[in-house]
């Protein structure tokens, strides 16, 4: 940075980053609202969404507390599993990073990088450079901090009719995000469906339900799935890193 | 409430989670040879956002049946290619309409 065509490239991050970070506002909105039906406080709540930045892993985080969970290692797990996607992206970002982006640069970028974040920046032409994803960064994660406190403050001013509604807001969301990879990927379909079903079987069961906590039910119905997936549909390599 | 073992969960998960997107663009510069680990890390997110959905979803609302209606409205749109904001906010809107409807939340 510090030059002038750092300078011009961490505007351009910013305009690249504004879009993104209106995305995050419904989103952010009907997390605080869950968060406010969980009766997290205000401070923990804002604590959590400044260094977990991540809608679907905090989703399945309040999932967890609301079921009552008090073990940190089924957070954790649960948390490292929802996440572990970053585990593909960081790995395929990394090819395209500027080899000059200081080993501190990328540390420091790391903690701010989201799916969406590194959807745009992917789409950038070039070596991707540091003044460029510091630009991008900003606002998605300002407006994300502003949604998920105005989303927590606004519950109260809800009739009960609205937030009950807004109660499968998140829920909505994931299958948003499950949905539309369906369409034209047999084994993307395949994964969804098996999921529904080992989930609806261990719902079915009542000594399952008796014996594990609905997050390692959720876990280990989801580990089942994936490795079922990889076995029957390997991923060829131009799929990787999608 | 006490909430000190969430503080502990909260600050375990930050360090899992930065790990997990710092440490790769830091120190890896190879790609995932491996072909059953990256499958299995492809498919993983749909597992778990599955399974979050199913069967939690039904317990979300006021009723089942309304709760139903959201998840059909929402795999409908889905299928047919509509966005993450859509519908989120439809399957909300029809929550909303189907409780009124029914006479429940008032």
């Amino acid at each position: 940075m510090g030059n002038s065509k750092g300078l011009a490239l961490f505007k351009k991050g910013i305009m690249d980053g504004v879009p993104i970070g209106l995305g995050y506002l419904p989103l952010g909105i009907a997390l605080g609202i869950s968060a406010q039906k969980c009766g997290l406080a205000l401070w923990i709540w804002s604590l959590m969404s400044g260094l977990l930045i991540s809608g679907s892993a905090q989703a399945a985080v309040l999932n967890l507390f609301a079921s009552g969970e008090v073990a940190i290692i089924a957070y954790v797990v649960t948390f490292f599993i929802v996440n572990s996607r970053y585990l593909l992206l960081s790995l395929s970002m990394v090819q395209r990073l500027d080899p000059n982006m200081s080993t501190l640069e990328r540390l420091v970028f790391g903690f701010f990088n989201t799916d969406e974040i590194y959807a745009v920046a992917m789409r950038q032409p070039g070596k991707i450079k540091a003044s460029y994803l510091f630009g991008i960064a900003i606002p998605p994660f300002a407006s994300y901090m502003i949604a998920i406190v105005v989303g927590f403050l606004a519950t109260e001013l809800m009739p009960a009719s609205v937030s009950s509604a807004f109660g499968i807001t998140l829920y909505a969301m994931f299958l948003a995000l499950v949905v539309p990879p369906m369409r034209g990927s047999r084994p993307v379909t395949v994964v969804v469906l098996c999921a529904v079903a080992l989930n609806l079987i261990c719902e079915a069961i009542p000594q399952i339900k008796a014996t594990l906590t609905p997050g390692y039910t959720m876990m280990i119905c989801a580990v089942v799935t994936a490795v079922i997936g990889a076995c029957m549909y390997p991923l060829e390599k131009s799929e990787n890193g999608e | 409430m006490n909430f000190q073992f969430l503080i502990w969960a909260i600050l375990a998960m930050a360090l899992v989670g930065y790990s997990i997107k710092a440490i790769p663009l830091a120190v890896f510069k190879k790609e995932i040879k491996n072909k059953f680990l990256s499958s299995f890390l492809h498919y993983i997110m749909y597992a778990v956002l599955t399974s979050m959905v199913v069967p939690e979803v039904i317990r979300s609302t006021s009723s089942p049946i309304s709760a139903l209606f959201g998840v059909v409205v929402a795999v409908v749109l889905g299928l047919v290619g509509q966005g993450l904001l859509v519908i989120s906010l439809a399957s909300t809107a029809t929550v909303f309409i189907v409780e009124r409807f029914m006479g429940f939340g008032f």
